[in-house]
């Protein structure tokens, strides 16, 4: 299996970032310039329905397991991740205060779906219900100790965009009046910022890490 | 070997609470300092003048023995809020010049084209310019300070003697348009009244429009004595979009239009025999502001601003020589402008002597030569009195009358001086009034000779007339010297901050956070085995509870942070459960109560978002339209009941709860009877006050009675025994054959017992809610603790939990619906089972109401999260040590908690002390804050104390 792992290499990972990052800049270029601010549900619901099939196909690809699952069950498994992720993103979201008035609700489902595709989905393409892993991926030992790349691929842009999702709640109540200080701008705009972090931070994390491991097999 | 080991650990176990007293101490010291240079407290006096106050015969001389007569019989005064000095003056007058000057042409050509009836001035105000204190300020001729001491402590109505005050009792009417903030400050005072709101800042128009309305039709009326209009839009205009703006520029362009108008109106009836035969117009501003439209501070752009005078009939040509011409200029088209300087200090005293009525008592002011001299009446309407001299010139007569007003003047702030010395607070340096009196006394003693040198000139010899000519101002000279050394004096010790004494007291604060912090690292690494797991596992954990508590402390550098307190602290609340929710899943030991506290932030949130909301001004309907949505659905009268039915069923659950705790916590006998009786009879006479408010005993009156009075008082006796026997309890009971874990909780479980029921019942209808979610937040955090030590096998506080534990408090205080400012205070509480006010009873109870919640037992439950749950060790001795270990490490941890936001928001405070917030906002968070912050270190002392 280990060895299957590693068969995942920083060009592959670094395809996959790509792949979604593209998927971004296309709803992106679909909803204009400032749409975000203007528009959110439009926007937000852009960024969910291009991003998805993006972030399923690509970690369905990369899933782990493939003998025993094909990637079709691995899309499956994405599928049904997408609103469970969304359902514990918008929980964490009000615990910490996001507002909850009617007319709020259409963004809130939409930026937890975003958020699920970010976090929740791509293990769940990737691990499907394996207990082990998804420890792995929330823990923040993967930083200081080895570990596979898709481990990094993974983890590392979940928690960016988590932390920056945090971080986007900041300027919330400031008295600046400005637009983007709205629920889930934003959050939004920290949680994408978060997640281009991550992505970056995960391919440095392989390289290095494949460096070590070819230093050590020399 | 034993006995000196046992002597040395009582005496370790004495240096920890002695330290705590350092803390508490140095922490009073450094509050003390910075509130003393910091809050600048003055104390009203409720003293009036009356017509008959006569100066003493035998003191001063007969020439002012009484006020001085009338010279205006009607004024007409127009305030523009926020009117900058350049406004008004000429952009010639300026380095530069701006799109906002020149927009009052009006005043600069009357002020070119009539210099001896119209002159603009320069008023210097005071800080703290905000509108309300300005007005204060302008009508009572004091400088009110952040706390002015006084008997109208919630209420805005001013109760010290003021020109409106002094102008009614002296059968003036007054008409007033305009900022209703005047019908707050004056609510009775007016014959006449066209107020608008103010509050609304986004509203440029509404109070213009209204005062545009009444002006010119009121100005041809003949009910009137004083007219104030009071326009608002160049302030809002100013708080919106800033000076260089285009909406300030129309509004300048409109006051101008509105200003010709009344400048006209005026003079067509001024003719000899007209209505306004012998008036004054003055259009003034009441503070200035910044480029950005901000005020309240004290820059020179903030307490510049301008007062333009005009009397319609002109005064002789000698007026000239009193104005000063120092600092003339062109103007735009070359004519010669002057303007003169004030102090709006003055203010109250020449408008008092203008109108020939008594001057307030606390005025503080002198009578202004300009001002005084620019109206006709001071010129010919000359005394008829005992000594007439008539073979003198105009500007003789008016500096001999002039003088008479200065002598009642001086007289009359020395009355002030010497009644204020005797019953303020904090008066005045002695030194310094010595001082004052000298002045006083000389500038008394001249004037007797120079008033008969006056009288005795009807010779009208030459040189007479020359020595008199020298000796007048000489005269006018030492009155000044003396109500300016004072005006002086009173500004230093009202409106300055000592910046020394703030300076000292934050260092200290600084200091003292620091040797806080180092003394627990300290005491971390005594306690802690030098074992490398449990320190490796240490560090993230204290460092992730050192940010959390950071964060929230930087969040107190920004105004809207301190609004939104209630949420920060919620927040950060939030993301310490989320890390360890996401803690234990790593682990893969997910505990039930790590999902009860994530629902129960849920409920604090909207309890929060709930308790917040009365702070902000809204109509009653929309305050509660979830509950009023319900009740549309069961119907009103059957929902009203079931909102007075719902508190007391689950204050009954509440009493269930803690009932069934008490008895399993205690196991004592007679205590366990003791603390059961107690809290069930309190219980019981809580449902029985809240049940006597409602409609339920409308027909039985003693019933209702008694539950609605004497039900509450039990409740505190009760409480107050309970307090007395859990004392003696500590001090007298057995302490060998118990177990320390038992002990301790024995003593906490009574301490709760005795103080729960009296905060409960304040809190009011909330008050069982907010019980379930504090033993909600409680059990959660106490069952975190155990659990983390049942996993790492180590009895050491966590950092983490400590941290909840006080942002749980935080959160409470918000969600009881307070908040930090003075109206937030919730003055119902305080008298609950008393109908009249008795300083200390109220304010004992207010205090409890406050603090009771977010201090007082957060910090007396603080033993159950060091307890140590589970025995590693078999020896009692040493868990013994332990524990109290332990529960000075979370007494320490707290304390430092509480000092560093207390800490940062007494830096705040310095660095913001001229914001325009700062005495709406930065000043009583920093009141709050402090008061906390010494309420803490003292229950921490007894706290380590009593469970010692």
């Amino acid at each position: 299996m280990r060895a299957q792992v590693s068969q995942i290499s920083a060009v592959t990972a670094a395809a996959a970032h790509v792949l979604c990052l593209a998927g971004l800049a296309a709803a992106h270029a679909l909803a204009g310039h400032g749409a975000l601010v203007s528009n959110p549900p439009l926007s937000l619901r852009l960024l969910v329905v291009c991003e998805a099939p993006v972030v399923i196909a690509v970690f369905s690809y990369l899933r782990r397991d493939r003998k025993s699952c094909s990637f079709i069950k691995a899309a499956a498994r994405g599928l049904i991740g997408l609103p469970v992720g969304a359902l514990l993103n918008a929980f964490g979201a009000i615990v910490l205060g996001a507002p909850v008035g009617i007319k709020y609700w259409t963004v809130t489902i939409y930026w937890s779906l975003l958020m699920s595709l970010f976090t929740f989905v791509p293990a769940a393409c990737v691990f499907g219900a394996s207990k082990i892993d998804w420890q792995n991926v929330l823990s923040h030992s993967i930083y200081f100790s080895p570990t596979d790349a898709d481990n990094y691929m993974i983890s590392a842009p979940c928690h960016g965009a988590v932390l920056g999702a945090w971080l986007g709640a900041w300027p919330m109540p400031l008295d600046w009046e400005r637009p983007w200080q709205e629920w889930p701008i934003c959050v939004t705009y920290g949680a994408v910022a978060g997640y281009l972090v991550g992505m970056t931070l995960s391919l440095v994390l392989i390289a290095v890490h494949k460096r070590r491991v070819r230093a050590k097999s020399d | 070997m034993s006995p000196p080991a046992s002597h040395r650990r009582r005496s370790q176990h004495l240096r920890w609470p002695l330290l705590f007293v350092a803390i508490l101490a140095v922490h009073s010291l450094a509050v003390y300092l910075f509130t003393r240079g910091f809050l600048l407290t003055r104390t009203e006096l409720d003293l009036h003048s009356s017509r008959d106050d006569r100066p003493p015969q035998g003191d001063v001389s007969a020439g002012c023995s009484s006020w001085p007569p009338p010279a205006v019989d009607r004024l007409v005064i127009v305030v523009l809020d926020a009117l900058r000095f350049d406004f008004v003056a000429p952009s010639t007058f300026f380095p530069e010049k701006h799109p906002w000057m020149d927009k009052l042409p009006v005043l600069q050509e009357l002020a070119a084209n009539e210099k001896t009836s119209a002159r603009i001035f320069k008023a210097l105000a005071d800080p703290p310019t905000t509108s309300l204190q300005r007005l204060k300020a302008l009508t009572t001729g004091g400088l009110p300070t952040f706390i002015d001491v006084g008997n109208s402590f919630g209420a805005p109505a001013i109760v010290e003697d003021n020109i409106m005050h002094q102008l009614v009792k002296n059968g003036k009417r007054v008409v007033m348009m305009g900022d209703d903030t005047w019908i707050q400050l004056y609510p009775e005072h007016f014959n006449k009244s066209f107020p608008y709101p103010s509050f609304n800042v986004k509203d440029l128009d509404t109070v213009d429009n209204g005062v545009i309305e009444h002006l010119l039709p009121s100005l041809h009326k003949n009910d009137w004595d004083v007219l104030i209009a009071h326009f608002l839009g160049v302030d809002h205009a100013g708080h919106i979009f800033g000076v260089d703006s285009t909406p300030m520029i129309q509004k300048l362009e409109q006051y101008n239009q509105i200003l010709e108008g009344v400048i006209d109106t005026l003079r067509s009836l001024s003719n000899p025999g007209g209505t306004h035969e012998n008036n004054l117009l003055l259009v003034m501003g009441d503070h200035g502001q910044t480029l950005n439209g901000d005020h309240g501070g004290g820059t020179a752009e903030e307490v510049e601003t301008s007062l333009f005078a005009w009397s319609p009939n002109t005064p002789p040509d000698a007026v000239l020589s009193v104005l000063d011409d120092s600092s003339c200029n062109a103007d735009l088209n070359g004519e010669e402008v002057c303007i003169s300087t004030m102090q709006q200090l003055d203010f109250a005293a020449t408008i008092s002597a203008l109108l020939g009525i008594p001057f307030p008592f606390g005025s503080i002011g002198r009578v202004n030569p300009e001002l005084y001299a620019l109206s006709t009446g001071t010129w010919f309407n000359q005394k008829m009195g005992t000594d007439a001299c008539t073979s003198q010139n105009d500007l003789e007569a008016w500096m001999s009358r002039y003088a008479e007003v200065l002598c009642v003047n001086c007289w009359q702030v020395k009355r002030y001086i010497d009644q204020y010395s005797a019953t303020s607070v904090i008066g005045f340096p002695s030194e310094d009034l010595q001082h004052i009196t000298n002045l006083y006394s000389r500038a008394q003693a001249n004037s007797s000779a120079s008033f008969r040198t006056t009288c005795s000139s009807e010779a009208g010899s030459q040189d007479k007339l020359e020595g008199k000519g020298s000796v007048l101002p000489q005269q006018i000279d030492a009155y000044t010297d003396f109500l300016q050394t004072f005006a002086k004096l009173s500004r230093s010790a009202w409106t300055e901050f000592d910046l020394w004494s703030m300076g000292i007291g934050l260092l200290l604060m600084i200091l003292s956070v620091i040797i806080q912090a180092c003394t627990l690292i300290k005491l971390n690494t005594i306690c802690q085995p030098s074992d490398q797991k449990s320190h490796s596992s240490i560090i993230p954990k204290f460092s992730f509870a050192f940010a959390l508590v950071v964060i929230r402390a930087a969040s107190f550098l920004s105004n809207s942070y301190i609004l939104a307190e209630g949420r920060v602290a919620h927040f950060l609340l939030a993301t310490s459960c989320i890390t360890g929710v996401w803690y234990s899943m790593v682990e893969g030991k997910f505990g039930v109560e790590n999902l009860v506290f994530l629902l129960l932030n849920i409920f604090a949130r909207f309890g929060i978002e709930i308790g917040m909301s009365k702070q902000l001004p809204a109509p009653a309907i929309t305050k509660d339209h979830s509950v009023s949505a319900i009740c549309k659905i069961f119907g009103v009268t059957s929902c009203e009941t079931l909102l007075e039915i719902f508190p007391i069923i689950s204050l009954a659950f509440v009493a269930y709860i803690v009932l069934k705790c008490l008895s399993q916590a205690i196991c004592q006998r007679f205590l366990k009877y003791f603390a059961l009786c107690a809290t069930m009879a309190s219980y019981v006479c809580i449902a029985f006050h809240w049940a006597s408010e409602t409609t339920l005993f409308s027909h039985a009156g003693i019933v209702q009675e008694f539950g609605r009075s004497l039900s509450p008082r039990f409740v505190y006796a009760i409480g107050g025994l309970s307090l007395v026997i859990s004392a003696l309890y500590r001090i007298l009971g057995p302490t060998d054959h118990l177990r320390m874990n038992q002990r301790i909780t024995i003593l906490s479980a009574i301490m709760l017992c005795s103080w729960s029921p009296t905060i409960l019942i304040l809190l009011g209808r909330q008050g069982p809610v907010v019980a379930l979610i504090c033993m909600t937040g409680a059990w959660c955090i106490i069952k975190s603790q155990q659990r983390h030590q049942r996993e790492s096998e180590l009895s050491v506080a966590e950092p983490v939990l400590v941290i909840q534990w006080s942002l749980l408090a935080v959160c409470l205080f918000y969600l009881t619906g307070h908040w930090c400012t003075f109206d937030g205070l919730r003055y119902g509480a305080a008298f609950i089972g008393f109908d009249h006010f008795h300083i200390i009873r109220q304010g004992l109870l207010l205090s409890i109401d406050t603090f009771g919640v977010s201090h007082i037992l957060p910090i007396l439950s603080l033993p159950f999260i060091a307890m140590v749950w589970y025995n590693t060790t078999s020896k009692d001795n040493k868990l013994k040590d332990v524990i109290l270990n332990n529960i000075t490490q979370v007494l320490f941890m707290y304390g430092l908690i509480t000092a560093i936001p207390a800490t940062l928001t007494i830096i705040c405070v310095t660095i913001q002390r001229r914001h325009l917030m700062v005495w709406g906002l930065f000043a009583p968070k920093y009141v709050f804050d402090a008061i906390g912050l010494l309420l803490t270190d003292l229950l921490i002392c007894l706290a380590s104390l009593y469970y010692n």
